[in-house]
Order: structure tokens, then C-alpha cells, then sequence
């Protein structure tokens, strides 16, 4: 009942709000055959609200996961004691593209790697909290719903008057205290390769929030291992922490892809010195590979010593001879994933395949098990959406934020993503899809 | 036990005006169980403060930023050591295990793999000399068409290389067999440039193995650096900025 007073209060106010958006510039930039477009990112505003109690549990799952994983990548560069106790098969490891020999030995400033975490889950019709994916390598999308409660604080102030809503303004903060955490000495800075990537606004944004520099590759420099920022006098700064939005093989030409063009010539050098941080550390993408999600419960079991208070969405390693089993039996019904694609590429459902293109499909992954992983399709909770002049119901995910600093700490909101198509389960909003903001509620 | 003096410089010059140059040399060669250093030193001109790191793979790393503009960069090192190749290395890392960029096999390679794998037989050691006598046979030593960014499948198509292209094959079907395989850059008293060779994994320890000569390392060897193939090795990778930057190379080396 009081859901839906909030909805209709929110509701009357839509177009305003996307309005409002659409004249913030709260785009995002996707390339489409080769051409970069800039989309607008809908905004639905009837909220995801998630009630103090499921909130309480799912911040310390979230925690407990995001703990278990920095504890994973700190052992993988250097004792790889999970590996040599039989854990985790050596091969998922070095076979995967996320890892980086480079940065074997490289201890991160307070042992942090994973400093902001994109976890991504879904609620089951039944209620469950479902975690389907880790994004490690700094994960975007924490400013749609901060910008967008902004904008519904302006156009509908009475829906947060009369709801117990926890202010969701905290992030700049909560970003502020992870960056100087780990900050080595220096400036905050932000960088990002230019306006032509997807989460341009989202830098500049970020930047203003946290008094941050926002640059470019072209402003920095590494000189005596010391990452500089030139100054528009002619000086230089020191900077001692760097948020980037760059992927690590082009984050220095000089460790990684010589023919890089966005990266910082010794930033490695920099970093393994440990004058700069990094955030989030490179190599990070050893845990957030799909293969190695299947081995995180037993990650927090073993570095933990805890019960995963989350859960994963049931999967199979087709690497397994038992899971290959039963992925041919039920490959109809089951959602299939390569390891090595994001953004909701490489993602199909067994059930959307013709008899011939699941013969096919049957053969890649018996030859090469490794690219696979398979998932039981969740039956996720539809959340309503305005479509017109209707409601209408339609699958979405959460991404929660986990920010690590001296503790670990949960964002108290998100980013809820929908799908627009009524038949699909991809929520990415590379995909087309729109965000909604996401209320937890404080009782 | 040998003694032995090495000498090795690097002459870059450009058409024109560079700056904001930043590069990074793996060029002094690390103090291990098989050589141990007795002097070094580095000299670089014009001069470059310059920072040491060690990398991943235990490599030297020199870094240097000059922002200035300059039509040339030198660097050269000269020292001595004993080296005592029996003496052998132990730093394994399981990376080694695995193909890496420059020694990704195409089918063509694995092709030749399945069809020597047969008489491939024994200790890491039997089967490091079967592939290396192998290889001798299949490809020609032949300067002047490959060059530093030639891979093992380029150069295998080519059946032609030099000892770069020799390392990269070999250690692309060592790691085929199962067997931890790395690239080493260094200086040998049979060449008059930088040399390159293999170290494989005897399951205890590394031992070295010279496939573009077909003979086994021995105190005639230094090592520079090492890693999964050529591009953790490079000698000198740097970054610059300017309007015609053509560069030419000069590379002199000695070991005496």
C-alpha cells in the first residue's frame, strides 16, 4: 500500500524528470558498428525499494563476497596458496584473460585490489537474493542513481518526506574515503580516456563530487617513478591516487600494449614503487572472470573460514566431466555464458536456439569447455515499469556498489537496470535497457 | 666457473627534435645463482635521473623521463661477472606454463606438434634436444626477414628467422608438451649482437638450452632478462613525442 503511494507521487512526474536528465546530459556513449553514438539512459521512476531487513543481509553477504575476493587476488599474485591446496584448478587462473603475470609481487597500497565492486544480483520470484556477477574492474553506473535522486528530490520532494528513504548523497563521500585510504601522497585524480567512452559523464561527474582532478593521459607523466600531473603554469603535481576507466592492457605502453595511445608510459613503475595507487588495481579481472565466479563461495569458505551468505545462481563448469554431463542433457534450458565477453555479449539462452544452432552450439563447448559456463535461468521478481500511459512489468537487476577502505561498506542504494523487451532477461544498458533508482529503506 | 666481461650500448637517433621521451631498459643483467655480478655500470647520455625497479619476472628495470627536447639518447653498460651455469635457477613461476602472445601456436604449429610428438619422448630434458634437433632441421637461421615483432607462427610459416624467432618456436612447443618454457635475452660469446636462448623447467629447476645454435648454454652465456617471450625481455621500450620521429638503432655488444 505504501509502495504504491510512493509510485503514483514519483510517477506524475516522469517526463520532467527525464526532462531534467536529458538537459544534465546523464548519457551514455555506445559504439554500434563502429560508430559512437550517445544515448540517452531512460529513467523510470517508479523506485526499487528494498526494505531495511533484506538491505541488513545483503550488505554483509556483499561485504563477506567482496572481502573473500580482495583476499583471492592478493593470494593469486603472490603465495596462490587456494591454488596449490587444490581449491581452484591452476588452469582457470593463468588461462584467463584477467590475469596479468605483470603484477606477480605487486602489493597495492593496504592491500586493497578491489577498491569499488559492481555486484550484480537478482530477486527471485521467491525473494532470494541471487548474486549472478562480479565486476571488479571498476564498475560504472553509480551516478545514474545518484543524479537521477537528485532530480526526483526536485520534482517530487513530498515522496521523501513521507518515506523512511537513506539519503543516497553519501557515495561522493564514501568514493572520497576509499580514494585517500589508499591515496600514496598527492592529488586525487580521475582519468579518463576523453568524452568518446561510455561513462564519460560519469567521470566528470565523479570528479566534481569528490574534488578530484579530472584528466587525461596527455596531462601525466612518471618521472623518478612519481606520477605527475602537468599544471596549466607549467609546474607539475604529484598525484597520489588514480581512479582510471582504462582497461589494464592499455594502462601503460611500456608494461602492457606497446601501440597504446590512452595509457601513461611507466605508471607501473610508478605503482609497483608504490607512489601511486591504482584504482582499482590491475589484474583484478583474474576474479571477475565468469569461470572463476563459480569458485567464489568456496573462496569465502577458504579465506573466510564463513558460510557465503549470498547466494550464487546455481552454474556448471563444463571444464567438470560431471557438470559437462549435465549441461548437454539440459543445454534447452539453460543460459550459457563465455567467459570472456561483458556488457551482455556472449550471453544465450538454450531455449532461444534452433535445433541446429544448439547442435552447433553443443560442439563449441565440447571443444573448448574452458570459454563456458552454463546457469540454471533464474525466474527473477518483474518490477514495474511506466510504459506510456500503463504499468507494465519487466525483468531487472541490482547493481549493488561495495566500496572498500578501511572497512568494507555497502552503498545504501544502486543501480537498478530494466529490460525494455518484455521477453528478455538482459538488463545491460549497452543493451537498451533504462535504470531505475534504487530506495533502501532506514526501518 | 668463467669469468667474463660484457659490454653492451644502444645509439637511438631521430630525424628530428623528441620530448617528453619515457622509456624503460632491461639492460643490467640480474645477480642470480649462475652469475653472480662483480661490477656494473650503467651510463646514459645526455643525462637521465633514472629509478631502479625489479619487474614480475626478476628483471632489472632502468626508467628514465627526459621532457626536453633531444635529437638523440645513448645507454650503454659494461661490467664483469662469474658465471657458473651448474650452479642453476629455481624461480619458477606457472605463467611459464602457458602460451603467451608471441608464441601462440596456429594450426600449422600444432599440426607440426601432433606430427613430432610421437618420437617426442623421455625427461623435459630428451625431449628439449629432440624439439631443439628438430627445429635445426625445419627451419633455416636467415637474417633479414623477420624483425622483433615477428611471432613463432610467422616465423614457422617462414621456416626462416633468427634466434628470437627460434626461441619463440621452441618455447611454443615445449609449453604444446606440458613443459614450463622462457624467453632469455642476454649476451653470448657466439654472437655479436644480443643473443636470445630458452630455459625449460626440469621440474626441479631451469635449464638452458640455445635452439638457434642447436647446442646447450653453458658459461658462455649472460642473461639480460627473461619472461614469457620477447615482449618481457625488450631491451629498451620507450615512448616519445615529435613531429618526424624515424629513430635509428645502433646495437653494439661484447663479451670477452
Amino acid at each position: 500500500m505504501t509502495q504504491q503511494v510512493q509510485f503514483t507521487k514519483a510517477v506524475g512526474n516522469a517526463n520532467e524528470i527525464n526532462e531534467l536528465l536529458r538537459r544534465y546530459g546523464v548519457k551514455f556513449g555506445i559504439y554500434k558498428n563502429g560508430v559512437f553514438n550517445e544515448q540517452f539512459f531512460p529513467f523510470d521512476p517508479i523506485p526499487r525499494v528494498i526494505t531495511a531487513e533484506d538491505f541488513k543481509s545483503m550488505e554483509r553477504g556483499l561485504a563477506q563476497r567482496v572481502n573473500a575476493l580482495n583476499e583471492f587476488l592478493f593470494d593469486i599474485y603472490h603465495d596462490k596458496k587456494i591454488v596449490r591446496d587444490g581449491v581452484i584448478p591452476e588452469d582457470f587462473i593463468y588461462i584467463s584473460k584477467g590475469y596479468l603475470a605483470e603484477c606477480e609481487g605487486i602489493t597495492p597500497k593496504n592491500n586493497v585490489y578491489s577498491h569499488i565492486s559492481g555486484i550484480d544480483l537478482v530477486q527471485a520470484k521467491d525473494g532470494e537474493w541471487y548474486i549472478l556477477e562480479d565486476n571488479l574492474r571498476i564498475p560504472s553506473g553509480a551516478s545514474y542513481p545518484l543524479i537521477a535522486r537528485d532530480l526526483t528530490r526536485i520534482a517530487a520532494p513530498q515522496a521523501f518526506e513521507e518515506n523512511s528513504i537513506i539519503d543516497n548523497r553519501g557515495y561522493a563521500e564514501l568514493l572520497k574515503s576509499t580514494m585517500e585510504y589508499v591515496n600514496c601522497g598527492g592529488e586525487r585524480a580521475i582519468l579518463t580516456p576523453g568524452r568518446y567512452n561510455a561513462a564519460y559523464f560519469e567521470h566528470s561527474y565523479l570528479a566534481e563530487l569528490t574534488g578530484s582532478v579530472l584528466v587525461q593521459n596527455d596531462e601525466l607523466f612518471v618521472e623518478d617513478n612519481i606520477l605527475y600531473h602537468h599544471t596549466y603554469s607549467g609546474g607539475k603535481t604529484r598525484i597520489g591516487v588514480l581512479y582510471r576507466r582504462i582497461s589494464d592492457e592499455y594502462l601503460d605502453p611500456l608494461t602492457f600494449l606497446p601501440d597504446s595511445l590512452i595509457g601513461i608510459p611507466n605508471l607501473m613503475e610508478a605503482y609497483r614503487s608504490g607512489n601511486v595507487a591504482i584504482i582499482n588495481a590491475p589484474g583484478n579481472g583474474v576474479a571477475d572472470d565468469k569461470g572463476i565466479y563459480y569458485f567464489v563461495p568456496k573462496m569465502i569458505k577458504y579465506y573466510l573460514g564463513e558460510e557465503p551468505i549470498l547466494k550464487n545462481a546455481p552454474t556448471y563448469l563444463p571444464f567438470y566431466e560431471e557438470d559437462m554431463k549435465y549441461v548437454m542433457a539440459h543445454l534447452d534450458t539453460l543460459v550459457i555464458k563465455d567467459v570472456a565477453e561483458a556488457g551482455g555479449y556472449g550471453v544465450v539462452f538454450g531455449s532461444d536456439l534452433t535445433k541446429e544452432k544448439l547442435e552447433e552450439f553443443r560442439k563449441t563447448i565440447i571443444a573448448e569447455p574452458r570459454r563456458f559456463i552454463a546457469q540454471e535461468v533464474i525466474d527473477f521478481l518483474d518490477l514495474p515499469i511506466i510504459e506510456g500511459d500503463e504499468t507494465v512489468m519487466r525483468k531487472a537487476d541490482l547493481r549493488a556498489f561495495v566500496l572498500s577502505g578501511e572497512k568494507t561498506k555497502v552503498w545504501a542504494s544502486g543501480l537498478t537496470r530494466f529490460s525494455r523487451n518484455p521477453d528478455s532477461f538482459v538488463v545491460n544498458s549497452s543493451q537498451g535497457g533504462g535504470f531505475k533508482d534504487t530506495w533502501v529503506l532506514s526501518r | 666457473m668463467k669469468r667474463v666481461n660484457f659490454f653492451y650500448s644502444t645509439k637511438l637517433t631521430f630525424d628530428d627534435y623528441v620530448h617528453d621521451h619515457t622509456f624503460s631498459l632491461r639492460i643490467i643483467p640480474p645477480e642470480t645463482n649462475t652469475q653472480h655480478i662483480l661490477s656494473c655500470s650503467l651510463n646514459i647520455t645526455p643525462y637521465i635521473p633514472t629509478k631502479q625497479t625489479v619487474d614480475a619476472f626478476g628483471n632489472n628495470v632502468t626508467a628514465g623521463y627526459m621532457r626536453d627536447d633531444h635529437r638523440f639518447l645513448d645507454f650503454e653498460i659494461k661490467g664483469s661477472a662469474e658465471v657458473e651455469h651448474l650452479n642453476y635457477r629455481t624461480d619458477y613461476m606457472p605463467c611459464y606454463l602457458y602460451q603467451s602472445p608471441y608464441t601462440k601456436p596456429d594450426d600449422a604449429l600444432k599440426a607440426f606438434h601432433d606430427s613430432v610428438k610421437e618420437n617426442c619422448t623421455g625427461t623435459a630434458a630428451d625431449k628439449a634436444r629432440y624439439l631443439c634437433n628438430i627445429l635445426a632441421e625445419t627451419v633455416k637461421y636467415e637474417k633479414g626477414f623477420t624483425d622483433t615483432t615477428t611471432t613463432a607462427q610467422q616465423a614457422f610459416a617462414l621456416k626462416k628467422g633468427v634466434c628470437q624467432d627460434f626461441s619463440h618456436i621452441l618455447i611454443s612447443l615445449l609449453r604444446m608438451e606440458g613443459i614450463a618454457a622462457r624467453y632469455i635475452a642476454g649476451l653470448a660469446f657466439c654472437d655479436g649482437e644480443t643473443h636470445s636462448w630458452v630455459e625449460y623447467w626440469t621440474g626441479d629447476r631451469w635449464e638452458g638450452i640455445d635452439p638457434a645454435n642447436n647446442c646447450a648454454v653453458n658459461d658462455d652465456y649472460i642473461v639480460i632478462s627473461q619472461g614469457r617471450d620477447f615482449r618481457d625481455c625488450a631491451i629498451d621500450r620507450g615512448v616519445m613525442f615529435g613531429k618526424y620521429t624515424k629513430q635509428l638503432q645502433l646495437v653494439r655488444s661484447e663479451l670477452t
